[in-house]
């Protein structure tokens, strides 16, 4: 019987559970975003380094 | 509605809040649909680029970052609970406060700056001359320069009323500061040109009718047309473009 598949399987198995595992917290970390296309209602702000001085809410949603 | 929109509602300019769509929806899409949401008519942003990664782990997602850009917390809203608010709260206070660490002698500058008096606050840096002081000099040059950035852009864009208030605001807060305010000084003289005098019409009334057919059945057939109206009475503006832009997006069918 040929075993050849088992690390194939292995490796796929650990990717997936590497690539579904949810990220860490950004918890401390300095975020510098600048936006490629200006979001709607940006009103000239391009970039989280402009809004320094002022809390920012971000808010993940989706429409579906 | 989502909490999001109520923050900035009630807390305006004390906070900016961002929407991120992460499920693929394109941004006529999106922003159709806050449209009939009555999530517009506020200074809420929305975008499909995720300025931080997600954790993966369902929708929605919040994070908050702080004053100095830190991210100080992130998870699903309900998860983080009454943290979120408090943590909001405290970043809120910090915003009208020097920086904590911030050195005794340099808290007079601070309080200059909070207070929108830049040329003094640059002055007690200039005076003090210390590392730490060169630095908070710095961040005052740096964010005064991204007002004036801000400012330019808002006149490229057309929202002239908007440019109008800021500019208002700069104007006193870098009054002898002479760098900061050479610069300014360009954009105001952009803003008394005659070519723009159509443009702030067309601001002050476009501007001002979308953020009030916003939160009262915005794609209700009448408020379309007044829009529609709107934009062909100020024809070839910035402004008739985004009274263009709602009405297209008023006639996409959004399922919800």
């Amino acid at each position: 019987m040929r075993l050849g598949w088992i690390p194939v399987v292995g490796a796929l198995a650990l990717t997936s559970f590497a690539l579904l595992r949810p990220a860490p917290p950004a918890e401390g970390r300095v975020v510098d975003y600048r936006f490629t296309n200006a979001p709607v209602n940006a009103m000239g702000i391009k970039s989280l380094a402009e809004l320094r001085g002022k809390p920012v809410l971000v808010d993940f949603w989706g429409t579906r | 509605m989502p909490t999001a929109v109520k923050h900035q509602r009630e807390l305006g300019d004390d906070i900016q809040v961002i929407f991120v769509e992460c499920q693929g929806a394109d941004r006529d899409t999106y922003e159709a649909f806050a449209w009939k949401m009555k999530w517009m008519g506020n200074a809420a942003m929305w975008t499909e680029e995720r300025p931080l990664p997600t954790l993966g782990s369902g929708l929605p997602e919040t994070a908050l970052i702080g004053v100095d850009g830190t991210v100080i917390l992130q998870g699903s809203p309900g998860a983080l609970g009454k943290r979120l608010n408090e943590a909001l709260d405290a970043e809120i206070k910090k915003s009208k406060q020097a920086p904590e660490g911030t050195p005794a002698e340099l808290k007079k500058a601070w309080t200059h700056f909070l207070k929108g008096e830049v040329a003094a606050a640059l002055a007690e840096c200039d005076k003090l001359a210390t590392p730490a002081a060169n630095e908070a000099k710095e961040q005052f040059n740096s964010r005064m320069k991204a007002k004036v950035e801000r400012l330019k852009r808002l006149i490229d864009e057309g929202y002239v009323s908007e440019a109008d208030a800021l500019a208002g605001d700069l104007s006193k807060s870098l009054k002898g500061a002479t760098e900061l305010a050479s610069q300014l000084a360009e954009q105001t003289a952009r803003l008394a040109e005659p070519a723009l005098a159509n443009e702030r019409e067309a601001s002050k009334a476009i501007d001002a009718a979308l953020d009030k057919v916003a939160l009262d059945k915005p794609f209700e057939p009448g408020n379309v047309k007044k829009i529609a109206a709107l934009g062909e009475k100020f024809a070839g503006t910035k402004s008739a473009e985004r009274a263009a832009r709602f009405v297209a997006l008023s006639k996409l069918k959004i399922e919800r």
